[in-house]
């Protein structure tokens, strides 16, 4: 059919990039996300006006999720970026910074969109060959043996979201937490395919973070329950507890609205029928010896009656988000029909017991093999306990993308600088034929290649928010930050310290140079050492796959938009 | 309302919008566009079809030229960019001299005496057959004409790898890549926020949602597909069901669940392990299907589940009605079925056995956004097409009869008589629903007929001059023409010419199958990528025109021979400065010298998609230049039958 009513017609946008709006709102985007970044990044209040809660942040999911951008071209990159976090949770803002500095860095040269877009390729290659080769510089192994480099990750990760705001006895408590969290969900018994379990987390405003505390098992919040008296369950033989999980409506009034109609005779009453006939259940489950029975929608008051004056604990209303964790823990099948009962779908637990945690009464349900547990996590505002939970899903995930890949990449910084001396050395010494494969000169290569290495330092110089000078050393490329208000020194190392991520010390002469220096950046002969000292146990460390990928995919996005030759928008 | 029929010089000036609008996305070095749809999603693209359509024109004649330029596209599976810059060059150079009936009526003539000419005595001693089995050199280009510079390789080499996995056998490739196209949506699934480098080819399917029940098992197991709830239902629309007792309602539905509970024992004696249904089944049917170790997936599209019939040859079980001991045999069989985590979000991966020659094999697309795997998508199935063009090649003729046969509704046979041989030719009307976007080109051959041939036929052009209503013409050639090619331009109410390449005997050509060395351009008949084509055919026009006698055919000729190097100046516009010139120059050096162009290491594109597209140019030219009344009528025009409906997913 065609349509009636008057089209408009499409707006045509020749050449977007060229546009001032665009690098306008650009620059102010970068400016959002640079001022973001790091542990001392700058929080950003976020609330609309009418009132309502405002939410203080510097992640990038709660930035770029709320944000409402109008220009196309950025919505391609804000979209881009919170695909990445919803994949890895990690590295969003580095790759946000990054897809700018690619995009303002590309965009300056006098360089075809064409060749700049095959040149950054070709750098990109780099990168990924050197980060995923043994000879890698800025990448440790994780060793799973022992839990320091873990912590470290971990800490990372609690450290650089600063709107939580966490003192560092917090930290530390906060990352044994994860940490115990995360090890309780890997399964004890390795089969073929093994599935990592679940950390159920449970919100507790208003208290302390250090009151926060991890249980294996699960809690399942009951109000109804009686403090202080002991539990009566039957157990079986074997002194476990039975449980049977329900995920069919037990309230008795649960008819299915099918199609059709169902005439009913006077005098007769399904409410009766339905009621007796999950008294029946109720008897088979006695009969059963189950212990427990849970059920995630309505239990009826008196099938719960029933069940408690035969010793069997009965929870109802449990919700449809602990029954897959509950059944995996368990063991137990959930039933979906009154009608039958398979002595095949109960499961078992350990051991019952009573929590309470402020003014909140909990279930324990305490299982054999542990492959679920519940972080129980304070904080004393709602604001910060919404940033606290997603820096604890965060690091959770990233514990999960770490087992997969046991590398994780140097962070503060010295990642970046690292990879920018390797690109530099790297691109000086390419043989001819590269340039005639990319069907470019050299010139042009190291002019994009020089772009690159801009927007990665832009990276590095982002965790920089106080005004701090950032160095680079010719030995290791990592990345020094020398407090701002520094007097003037003859040496360097008078100054600097320990570099971004905490591996190398000034106790040799590095060679230091400013980043990103007005006189041009010094090429390092040969490639960035692996820094030999020993793993510190204070390192700062990023997610190695999550950084991977929040490179490359910095880099499509902004090949993508530095390719728009037009916009043609619908207006309708 | 009527208002007169456009001018040349209006004509001229959509035409130049429109190439204008279109010309930075053509060729390798073109940019993306970003559409951005009323609904706030934001699609690059560079795939002419689309960019046309997004621009949504009003005036008449340039809404006739971007119909032209899509239907095109639409059988080819591309050169839309293409076809709108030459229509624009044309109706430049028709413009600037002068205009005039005498011109339209040239380039009739044109197109019989000098482009058929040019196309038999030069270009084809140029040309070259496809390299055998490699598909990579005619995708890379392909695909280099429709995104970016850093993605065309991977892409290219993902589709390659495709096509090998799902055809390992050379033979079934023409089919496959028709079931591919056809079938792309289904046997692909994107996953945005990941590197293109993630990007891979699976075996089997991935259906994009989880397990409604997830029963692990090892080993071959056997499938069934439904297409009802599995849970009898107490009532139905219109069916009342009375409840005499308490007892009575009760029975009832434990009936029901021991109904549904033997039903899933039944499966479980018969091996059925995996339940692929299209509808949402009852959570009571999914208890017992994991109580009875059976794997549930639910809400299949009825496109997955005709994808998953024609794998497999297997069609949906109903389960009532029948004697519950019957043994169940509709299944099928499947290799393994396990969760498939795309990063974090839980699918179905199925390998299924199949009874054709078609290896169910799956691309995973990543991207950093959802657009970007739209468009990387959109190019692949296209390629698809592109490729089908290629594989169609003269011994087709056992396909296409069965083909034929299966779709048979309403054709009505023509006759003509060719003045030339006053033989008869038989054209077929075939009414081919299903094909028509693939099949609207088709190029077929009667070897058996080949022998009682005359060597020395003149030239022959036959036009057909009837209104067709619908679009697919299939000639069939009953003993005149070894090989004839058909076009068909134009759809719903617009007049379909059916065009026949003539052959010429007794020219000395090098010709590369002997078998086929009668027609004009061989089925598989590839050039260089680059211009190639249109400087060939550019030389030798110009060639031919010389000899010609008329001065409006000469003129015409000079027209078209100049219009053609607008693609390959639209080329090289963003190369080096003198890009162009010194590529003419360098040829045309080398043609007049009579030795082969140099060879690029780009690829090769097929030559009979680029001989059709100067053909339907040159149609389409003289279709604008016939209309001489725009009436404005109150109701929208029927279409008759949608070309694009498959494209457009």
């Amino acid at each position: 059919m065609s349509r009636l009513e008057a089209k408009k017609p499409p707006l045509f946008i020749s050449e977007p990039l060229t546009r001032d709006a665009v690098s306008q709102s650009l620059s102010v985007l970068s400016g959002i996300l640079k001022s973001s970044y790091g542990p001392a990044g700058r929080l950003k209040q976020l609330h609309n006006g009418v009132g309502g809660c405002v939410c203080t942040t510097s992640q990038s999911s709660a930035l770029l999720g709320h944000l409402s951008i109008s220009q196309p071209v950025l919505r391609v990159l804000t979209a881009s970026v919170r695909n990445h976090v919803s994949r890895f949770s990690d590295c969003g803002l580095f790759a946000a910074i990054l897809c700018c500095g690619f995009i303002e860095n590309f965009r300056s040269l006098n360089v075809a969109p064409f060749t700049v877009i095959k040149i950054s390729r070709h750098l990109l290659s780099l990168c990924m060959e050197h980060l995923k080769s043994e000879a890698c510089g800025c990448r440790v192994s994780v060793d799973f043996s022992s839990v320091e480099t873990l912590a470290c990750l971990v800490r990372s990760i609690l450290t650089s979201k600063p709107a939580c705001m966490l003192n560092k006895t917090e930290v530390d408590h906060l990352t044994s937490l994860v940490l115990k969290a995360f090890i309780f969900t890997v399964p004890c018994h390795v089969e073929a395919n093994a599935v990592l379990g679940k950390c159920v987390i449970i919100p507790v405003k208003g208290r302390r973070v250090v009151d926060s505390t991890v249980f294996p098992g699960l809690l399942l919040e009951t109000p109804e329950i009686q403090l202080g008296k002991p539990l009566a369950v039957k157990r079986t033989g074997s002194k476990m507890i039975k449980i049977a999980l329900f995920s069919v409506s037990m309230s008795g009034d649960g008819f299915n609205p099918e199609e059709g109609t169902v005439a009913v005779h006077h005098g007769i009453s399904l409410e009766v029928s339905e009621l007796n006939q999950l008294l029946n259940v109720g008897k088979q489950l006695v009969k059963d010896e189950v212990g427990l029975v849970v059920c995630q929608k309505v239990m009826h008051p008196s099938l719960k009656q029933y069940l408690q004056e035969h010793g069997v604990l009965a929870v109802d209303r449990a919700g449809l988000s602990v029954m897959e964790p509950l059944g995996r823990m368990t063991g137990s099948q959930p039933i979906a029909s009154i009608h039958s009962l398979s002595p095949g779908c109960y499961g078992t637990v350990k051991d019952l017991c009573v929590e309470s945690f402020a003014s909140k009464r909990f279930l324990h349900l305490i299982p054999e093999d542990t492959v679920i547990c519940s972080l129980i996590l304070c904080n004393r505002s709602e604001t910060a306990w919404d940033e606290l939970k997603r820096v604890c899903e965060t690091a959770e995930h990233v514990l999960q993308l770490t087992v997969k890949e046991p590398l994780a990449l140097l962070g503060g910084g010295c990642t970046e600088t690292h990879l920018v001396s390797y690109i530099r050395y790297k691109s000086s010494s390419l043989p001819a034929s590269t340039f005639k494969d990319l069907d470019c000169s050299q010139t042009q290569y190291q002019l994009v290649a020089e772009g690159f290495c801009r927007s990665l330092e832009s990276v590095a110089r982002s965790l920089s928010h106080n005004g701090e000078e950032i160095l680079t050393d010719m030995i290791y490329g990592h990345s020094w930050f020398v407090p701002s208000g520094s007097p003037c020194v003859s040496k360097w190392s008078d100054l600097v310290s320990r570099c971004g991520c905490g591996v190398n010390d000034n106790t040799e002469d590095l060679s230091w140079r400013f980043l990103q220096s007005q006189s041009g950046s010094p090429v390092i002969q040969g490639c960035p050492k692996e820094p030999s000292a020993k793993v510190a146990d204070l390192l700062t460390l990023d997610c190695f796959a999550a950084k991977c990928s929040g490179l490359q995919v910095a880099l499509e996005t902004a090949n993508l938009i530095l390719d728009l030759s037009y916009i043609i928008e619908d207006q309708n | 309302m009527a208002a007169p029929g456009p001018e040349q010089p209006r004509l001229w000036q959509e035409a130049a919008a429109l190439a204008g609008a279109v010309r930075g996305a053509l060729g390798p070095r073109g940019g993306r566009a970003l559409l951005l749809r009323p609904t706030g999603e934001a699609v690059p693209t560079r795939d002419g079809r689309r960019l046309l359509e997004a621009l949504s024109v009003e005036p008449p004649a340039a809404r006739v030229m971007v119909a032209r330029a899509c239907s095109f596209r639409a059988a080819t599976g591309d050169g839309a960019k293409s076809f709108v810059v030459l229509l624009a060059a044309v109706l430049g150079g028709l413009r600037a001299a002068g205009g005039g009936a005498g011109l339209r009526r040239a380039l009739r003539d044109f197109e019989a005496r000098v482009l058929e000419r040019a196309a038999a005595q030069g270009l084809r001693r140029h040309l070259r057959p496809a390299p055998p089995g490699l598909l990579e050199p005619l995708l890379e280009p392909y695909l280099a004409g429709r995104l970016g510079p850093g993605e065309r390789r991977r892409l290219a080499l993902l589709c390659a790898e495709m096509c090998r996995r799902c055809a390992p056998a050379a033979a079934a490739r023409p089919q496959v890549l028709r079931l591919l196209g056809r079938r792309f949506a289904e046997l692909h699934a994107a996953v945005p926020g990941l590197p293109l480098a993630s990007s891979r080819v699976l075996p089997g399917i991935v259906l994009r949602r989880d397990f409604a029940a997830y029963c692990p098992t090892d080993g071959v197991l056997r499938a069934l597909l439904v297409t009802e709830p599995l849970r009898p239902a107490l009532t139905a629309p219109g069916v009342e069901f009375v409840v005499d007792s308490e007892g009575q309602y009760q029975a009832s539905l434990r009936w029901i669940a021991k109904r549904t509970e033997a039903l899933m024992k039944r499966l479980q004696s018969n091996n059925v392990k995996l339940l692929l249904s299209s509808v949402k089944q009852e959570e009571e049917v999914i208890y017992y299907a994991k109580l009875y170790g059976v794997s549930v997936v639910e809400c299949l599209s009825s496109e997955e589940m005709a994808l998953i019939s024609e794998i497999t040859g297997v069609f949906p079980y109903t389960p009532f009605g029948d004697d519950m001991d019957r043994e169940i045999t509709e299944t099928a069989v499947v290799t393994f079925c396990q969760p498939l985590l795309l990063v974090s979000k839980r699918c179905v991966h199925i390998g299924f056995t199949s009874v054709s020659a078609f290896q169910p094999h799956c691309l995973i697309l990543c991207g950093p956004v959802d657009g970007v795997n739209e468009q990387h998508a959109a190019a692949v199935q296209e390629a698809f097409t592109m490729l089908q063009q290629l594989f169609k090649t003269v011994d087709q003729r056992e396909e296409w009869k069965a083909e034929g046969e299966n779709q048979s509704e309403a054709s009505d046979v023509c006759t003509w008589h060719s003045s030339a041989t006053q033989k008869q030719l038989v054209i077929e009307n075939t009414c081919n629903s299903n094909q028509v976007s693939e099949c609207q080109l088709k190029a077929l051959s009667d070897e058996r007929e080949r022998k009682i041939l005359d060597p020395d036929e003149s030239d022959l052009l036959v036009h057909n001059q009837k209104n067709h209503s619908t679009p697919v013409l299939v000639v069939h050639n009953a003993d005149t023409v070894s090989a004839c090619k058909c076009l068909c331009v134009g759809k719903g109410l617009e007049k379909t010419c059916c065009h026949i390449v003539p052959f010429k005997q007794g020219q000395s050509c090098a010709g590369i199958g002997q078998d086929y060395s009668n027609c004009l351009i061989e089925a598989g008949s590839v050039l260089p990528v680059g211009g190639y084509f249109e400087i060939l055919l550019h030389y030798y026009i110009q060639d031919c025109a010389k000899q010609c006698q008329q001065s409006e055919v000469s003129i015409v000729s000079n027209i078209v021979a100049d219009a053609l190097l607008s693609i390959p100046k639209a080329l090289y516009r963003t190369a080096e400065r003198n890009g162009f010139t010194t590529f003419y120059l360098e040829a045309i050096n080398l043609l007049r010298k009579n030795q082969p162009l140099p060879v690029n290491n780009e690829g090769v594109e097929s030559v009979y998609c680029k001989y059709q597209l100067v053909i339907s140019v040159l149609h389409c030219v003289t279709e604008l230049l016939s209309i001489d009344l725009v009436i404005g009528i109150r109701r929208p025009l029927q279409k008759i039958e949608d070309h694009d409906s498959e494209d457009d997913s």
